[in-house]
């Protein structure tokens, strides 16, 4: 793994994600259609669109979390049941229940029970591999806390720890920047650096575009279909956000944002 | 079963004599308890989980339509093998079984049609089930022990009488045949009801037969005397042997698949990623839930089942953060209501009070002429004791009981107001206007206080430490300048995580 984050991904022939003619529907009404995609390894890549664009519903599909019409997902190849192992989710905070009766280091732990396999118990050294994501977090001191007692982003943290005790190649994460105050969403960007700088490839649904620029190096843009998907200096275009969002957004942001984008 | 049992007895017996063993079952006190305890204990551990999983409600479905289970199979087992096996038999087990995941399966059916909300769904599914079942027991199953009394409380307090007996030595079972020197024999007329004559008439004709003839159990051949020993014996309850397997297999469970259960319980798309199977572990408690509902059944109906899956868990919420502790207190709980229970239903309210001496004294008092003697129905006295020790965690549990969240937010109330009034001095002590502000004979005028509470607060205030009076004057101490100082530092800038 010697990717660094100076080099351009799209030289690399390693793709981390693929996917072809992905459709996904809710009672017949498609969510995501025909989706084509290439995520090449060691990108940090947002997800971008309006609500309701199938943003989270392209990373459920990837993860077989729920039924796909067409298409097929494959990651380094492979279909999703081969290499569990190399792939981390990060699910919507708000998808789980924050007042179960369990700590902080527990959750995190769980990341680990993948490796574990089914009925083997986590001991020692997967509460070490916990507590040092933990410190990756910053979150080290709350390892023996109530989950309940947290705030929004140390839940997000929590997550994100969970997730980097998988020890995965390929992130996928679902709205991690969403409803964190700012001292969170600055350690969240740090630690996702941190992964593309190892070499990590990274998927993050996105939903700010004020720091999509400054945040990722690919996007892609969504809106029930492909918009477009590449670099983000050369596909974060106002065309392209004015065709993802049916205009009002990008209009809204021209003035500032894309003038930023020239100098990046 | 009847291996198990022999099993569990020859340990048993090597702790304690076989007649104090007999005497200990033969007490409906003992059976009752224990049958209730392990009916509590694995409902509770199961309760546990559809607590957590916002599910507590499929536990009294799913113990209503095990009723159809058992109907079924009833019927199939009367049909197909000719014979009709007892409420314990392994095959209404396997029957209840499938009747609750059918329960579940049809609830999601339902609701994946996406035109009915979850709880209706459940409230659609179980009574069809249910009523199925009512109309097949009282049209097709008609001679056969499913009574409402036993669907609606059990029987938990004859469990004992209901008995396999284990012969340990002397077991001598006697055939007696016709030929046998011990047979006793008897002439009988074979025609005098026929020609309506008289057995000393010409014409009755005779014939040999047996009255002793036929097969004995040792008990019965000793009884009978064809034997000289008699024999060793132990009575086990069948209600215990079925809920211990059920309790040990609820048990095991929990304990081989304790990471999964919590991880699919706590976040089950992380458990589908991650490729544990969330569905079939959902499907496995309910298989859990039905088997230990169909145990239960029989001793407290299937209306009270439901209790001890939901209060014990409930109560267990309120006094712990952690899953294994919430496990093992829930089933503490559940035991205890059990056994706190049967002395209830016979008038012992934990030893502090004795109902019927309440009812004598109410007679006494207003002549009310009400039976003094309390004995009332065992499972609903066991729920009613759960219930109590529930309302106990309830009101007193150390962090979210009532009267702890009550003081919490008195406190909080209370140390508000301290900084309220802190900030305000602090804000206006070196101001020119300080004289008007902090006077303290109108300062409460600057809250909106009634002056009561004003004297309230400034008296804590000065007894803290914090604040002075000079003058009729109000102003900081050094400590109440630092207090209010740390105020502003720590709730008034942005929350800092982990920092």
């Amino acid at each position: 793994m010697s990717v660094h984050s100076g080099r351009d991904p799209q030289n690399d022939s390693a793709t981390a994600l693929e996917i072809d003619d992905l459709t996904v529907a809710y009672n017949s009404k498609p969510a995501i259609w025909d989706i084509d995609l290439r995520v090449p390894e060691g990108v940090l890549m947002a997800v971008i669109g309006p609500n309701g664009a199938g943003k989270s519903t392209l990373i459920k599909a990837a993860l077989k979390l729920i039924p796909r019409a067409a298409g097929t997902v494959r990651f380094y190849g492979q279909p999703y049941e081969h290499v569990r192992g190399l792939v981390g989710y990060v699910p919507q905070r708000g998808s789980v229940d924050w007042d179960f009766p369990t700590t902080v280091l527990d959750v995190v732990s769980m990341g680990l029970y993948g490796r574990l396999g089914w009925i083997r118990r986590p001991g020692q050294s997967e509460r070490e591999s916990a507590m040092h994501a933990l410190e990756q977090v910053g979150m080290q001191d709350f390892a023996d806390r109530q989950i309940s007692q947290l705030s929004g982003g140390q839940q997000q943290r929590t997550f994100l720890a969970r997730a980097l005790v998988q020890d995965a190649r390929i992130y996928l994460m679902d709205e991690p920047f969403a409803a964190v105050d700012a001292v969170t969403e600055r350690a969240i960007i740090t630690i996702l650096r941190e992964l593309r700088a190892r070499g990590k490839t990274v998927v993050v649904v996105h939903h700010d575009l004020q720091t999509a620029p400054e945040y990722f190096d690919w996007v892609t843009l969504l809106n029930v279909e492909i918009v477009a998907t590449g670099p983000i200096a050369t596909t974060f275009t106002p065309d392209n956000l004015r065709q993802t969002y049916g205009g009002r957004v990008a209009y809204l942001h021209e003035g500032q944002r894309i003038a930023g984008l020239e100098e990046e | 079963m009847v291996q198990l049992e022999e099993l569990i007895i020859h340990l048993l017996l090597n702790f304690i004599a076989r007649e104090d063993l007999n005497a200990f079952l033969r007490n409906p006190q003992h059976t009752a308890t224990i049958v209730g305890s392990l009916i509590a204990v694995s409902g509770a551990l199961l309760g546990t989980f559809l607590l957590l999983r916002g599910m507590s409600l499929t536990s009294d479905a799913i113990s209503h339509t095990v009723l159809l289970g058992i109907v079924v199979a009833f019927i199939l087992m009367g049909s197909v093998f000719g014979r009709h096996p007892d409420l314990s038999s392994g095959w209404l087990i396997v029957g209840a079984a499938a009747a609750g995941v059918a329960t579940v399966l049809l609830t999601e059916l339902i609701y994946r049609s996406g035109l009915v909300k979850q709880d209706a769904a459940l409230g659609l599914a179980f009574p069809l089930l249910f009523a199925i079942a009512v109309i097949l027991v009282s049209r097709v199953v008609s001679d056969v022990h499913l009574d409402e009394d036993a669907v609606m409380v059990g029987e938990i307090g004859v469990a004992w009488a209901n008995t396999n007996s284990h012969c340990l030595d002397g077991c001598e079972s006697v055939t007696i045949t016709p030929e046998d020197p011990r047979a006793e024999t008897t002439r009988q007329c074979t025609n005098c009801r026929d020609l309506g004559i008289s057995p000393r008439d010409d014409k009755a004709e005779f014939t040999q037969i047996c009255t002793n003839c036929g097969h004995y159990s040792p008990a019965q051949a000793w009884q009978a005397g064809f034997t000289g020993q008699e024999p060793v014996l132990v009575f086990w309850p069948k209600s215990i042997t079925v809920m211990a397997v059920l309790t040990l297999l609820t048990l095991l469970a929990i304990v081989l698949f304790y990471k999964e259960l919590k991880l699919s319980t706590f976040d089950p798309t992380l458990a589908a990623a991650l490729g544990f199977r969330p569905t079939l572990l959902h499907y496995g408690l309910m298989v859990l839930v039905s088997l230990v509902a169909v145990g239960a059944f029989d001793a407290v109906g299937s209306i009270l089942v439901v209790a001890f899956f939901i209060i014990p868990p409930a109560a267990a919420y309120l006094l712990t953060d952690r899953l294994p502790r919430m496990l093992l207190y829930s089933s503490l709980i559940g035991a205890a209501g059990a056994y706190t229970g049967y002395d209830l239903a016979r008038g012992n309210l934990l030893g502090i009070a004795d109902l019927s001496d309440i009812l004598a004294a109410l007679n006494n008092l207003f002549g009310l002429g009400l039976s003094e003697r309390w004995d009332s129905s065992i499972s609903a006295s066991m729920v009613l004791m759960t219930f109590l020790f529930f309302l106990v965690a309830w009101t007193f549990s150390p962090k979210y009981g009532l009267v702890s969240t009550m003081l919490r937010r008195r406190n909080q109330r209370r140390s508000f107001d301290h900084q309220v009034v802190l900030g305000h001095i602090h804000h206006h002590q070196d101001s020119p206007a300080a004289g008007e502000e902090l006077a303290v004979s109108t300062l409460y005028r600057h809250f909106r206080w009634t002056p009561a509470k004003m004297q309230r607060t400034l008296r804590q205030l000065r007894a803290g430490n914090l604040v002075q009076i000079d003058a009729g004057l109000v102003t900081l101490t050094e400590r109440g300048e630092t207090r209010a100082h740390q105020f502003r530092q720590t709730q008034l800038t942005n929350e800092s995580v982990g920092e």
